[in-house]
């Protein structure tokens, strides 16, 4: 029995680490191909696909973005001085995907994040295309 | 009269049960909303509420200081809700929990009137076990 429970611990042990990797590997995939004109962003495992978005300035774009985890997530972006709110989409949970309407950007810098989990952020640069 | 002073002591009994059910309820229920949310606060907050939740019916020494957990749970949700009114995200499973939230002050706050005797004899047994502390490092050092 004792000799049994020394071979069985290793195993449950495989099998927990396994079933672990299994959790915390993200739902991958392609990524979605961007609108013409606009953008597209992934969100998974409580991170952004990329840290910098960049986006046609002076007109109006579409964004589209995929949650792939259970979390709720949305794309807020605000102006890069002044911190004031541009854009503000819905927040959803995944696996699922918005296309957002976002209004015109100013050229420059702007930042993206995430309003559930703020450590998820990055730059835009929205230029003249 | 002992009769009555016995019926009386049961209700109190049960209605303290039912307080102290919902509160657990809710402390665990707003648990599991902050961690489905994933990330490190969120994470973080859950364990507080859950720890909390098992402070508040844990038998032994926690008992004697059930006033001090209270005080701390009412303290840890009023912080939450504070959170969330400066920095946190507006959505429906957000209102859900903070529903939930205001839910458990009030009930803990029910709790600490009716079962501590309030703000001023909550301030004076923490003045005491102040007091007592200062005085046991005293006589250690």
């Amino acid at each position: 029995m004792t000799r049994h429970a020394g071979r069985l611990v290793p195993l449950a042990l495989a099998t927990v680490a396994v079933a672990a990797c299994a959790a915390s590997t993200s739902a991958g995939g392609p990524l979605p191909s961007a609108p013409l004109g606009g953008a597209a962003i992934v969100a998974d495992d409580l991170a952004f696909d990329r840290g910098t978005l960049e986006v046609p300035a002076g007109r109006p774009f579409l964004l589209v973005f995929e949650n792939r985890e259970g979390v709720p997530h949305n794309v807020t972006i605000v102006d890069g001085d002044s911190g004031q709110v541009r854009f503000a989409g819905d927040i959803f949970g995944g696996p699922a995907s918005r296309t957002y309407e976002v209004p015109a950007l100013a050229v420059g810098t702007h930042r993206f994040r995430c309003d559930v989990h703020l450590e998820m952020a990055g730059e835009v640069l929205a230029r003249p295309r | 009269m002992s009769i009555i002073d016995a019926l009386h002591r049961s209700e109190v009994r049960s209605s303290v049960l039912v307080v102290r059910t919902g509160i657990v309820g809710l402390a665990l229920a707003t648990a599991a909303i902050h961690a489905s949310l994933g990330g490190m606060i969120f994470t973080l907050n859950a364990i507080g509420y859950t720890t909390l939740a098992m402070a508040m019916v844990l038998p032994g020494p926690f008992g004697r200081y059930r006033w001090l957990i209270r005080l701390a749970l009412a303290g840890f949700t009023a912080a939450t809700i504070g959170g969330w009114v400066l920095f946190g995200a507006r959505f429906p499973l957000a209102y859900l929990d903070k529903a939930l939230e205001i839910g458990l002050l009030v009930l803990v706050t029910f709790e600490l009137f009716h079962l501590d005797g309030g703000p001023i004899e909550i301030g004076r047994r923490a003045r005491r076990l102040a007091t007592s502390l200062v005085g046991a490092r005293g006589v250690r050092g």
